[in-house]
């Protein structure tokens, strides 16, 4: 049997505590421990399958994954490592499936939407933002694994040992496939763009 | 006694750019990279395009912030009230 505060009360329960109470089959201490990652689980995602209805199906089967799994969980590794990890695998699960089914594993171009520029704008953000979208497409064009690598690090900011985590590879592993991620993308782009970019 | 050849500056930093915009070399590879950039325009320009290309890349990132949509935990809910239907006692009729 589990106690079952009110959500406000949740909310100030530590995430050592949300993980016991999940263990026992408290779902709301669950949802307040995964509801903390679940935008950039999504983006994370979003990115790596190109199309918002997978992405939120590959998420939900992420989380209950996550939720049936909860008492496999190690505290030595952190929550939201886990729990990307299980998103991360969930969706190269999609994406192989797609591949299989004979489809392309590439991004579609309106899966992220960029903001536009607008007219009072100045000449150089309209450039900014074709720039952006070469970028989109660019990594949309990437084989899984090097846009998993490029997503994670340079796109959602986590540090080399959390994202080589995630993807369940050494550190000198992971950087070796960001090495090769980023040139493939400078090579779409071209060196001239990207230095004025810089 | 001969010391062993070290491979060719050009490849290694080559293989290395994406390290040292990271900051991911030692002292001692920072200062081999460099020191090659220095007499080679290929490696310098390729500092400066990865340099672009990770400030271009992590200002996509700050633009495209997503919200998980809002039935996003409707299957563990529904997971767990299966199991909690599942573990309540049968009442008799």
């Amino acid at each position: 049997m589990t106690d079952d505060p009110p959500a406000g009360a949740r909310d100030r329960l530590t995430e050592s505590e949300l993980i016991r109470r999940a263990r026992n089959g408290d779902v709301g201490a669950f949802e307040s421990l995964a509801s903390a990652h679940t935008d950039h689980l999504y983006a994370v995602v979003l990115r790596l399958v190109g199309d918002r209805t997978e992405a939120e199906d590959v998420v939900q089967e992420a989380l209950l994954r996550a939720w049936r799994g909860i008492g496999q969980f190690h505290s030595r590794s952190m929550f939201f490592t886990w729990l990307y990890r299980i998103g991360v695998n969930e969706a190269n699960r999609a994406l192989e499936k797609r591949l299989r089914q004979g489809r392309s594993v590439e991004v579609e171009d309106d899966s992220i939407v960029l903001v536009a520029p607008t007219a009072e704008q100045p000449a150089h953000t309209a450039e900014q933002h074709e720039l952006g979208e070469a970028l989109d497409r660019a990594i949309a064009a990437l084989r899984p694994r090097y846009r998993t690598a490029l997503v994670l690090r340079d796109i959602e900011g986590l540090s080399t040992r959390e994202a080589a985590e995630i993807v369940g590879v050494g550190e000198a592993a992971f950087k070796s496939r960001l090495h090769q991620a980023r040139m493939k993308v400078r090579a779409r782009l071209g060196d001239q763009a990207l230095v004025a970019a810089g | 006694m001969r010391l062993p050849r070290r491979p060719a500056s050009h490849g290694w930093s080559q293989e290395h750019l994406s390290h040292y915009v990271d900051g991911d070399l030692s002292w001692l590879g920072r200062k081999r990279l460099e020191l090659h950039a220095a007499q080679c325009p290929e490696c310098s320009l390729g500092i400066r395009a990865v340099r672009g290309l990770v400030r271009l890349i992590h200002s996509v990132g700050r633009d495209s912030a997503e919200t998980a949509p809002a039935g996003i935990f409707d299957r563990v809910r529904a997971d767990a009230a299966k199991a909690h239907g599942a573990s309540e006692p049968a009442h008799e009729a």
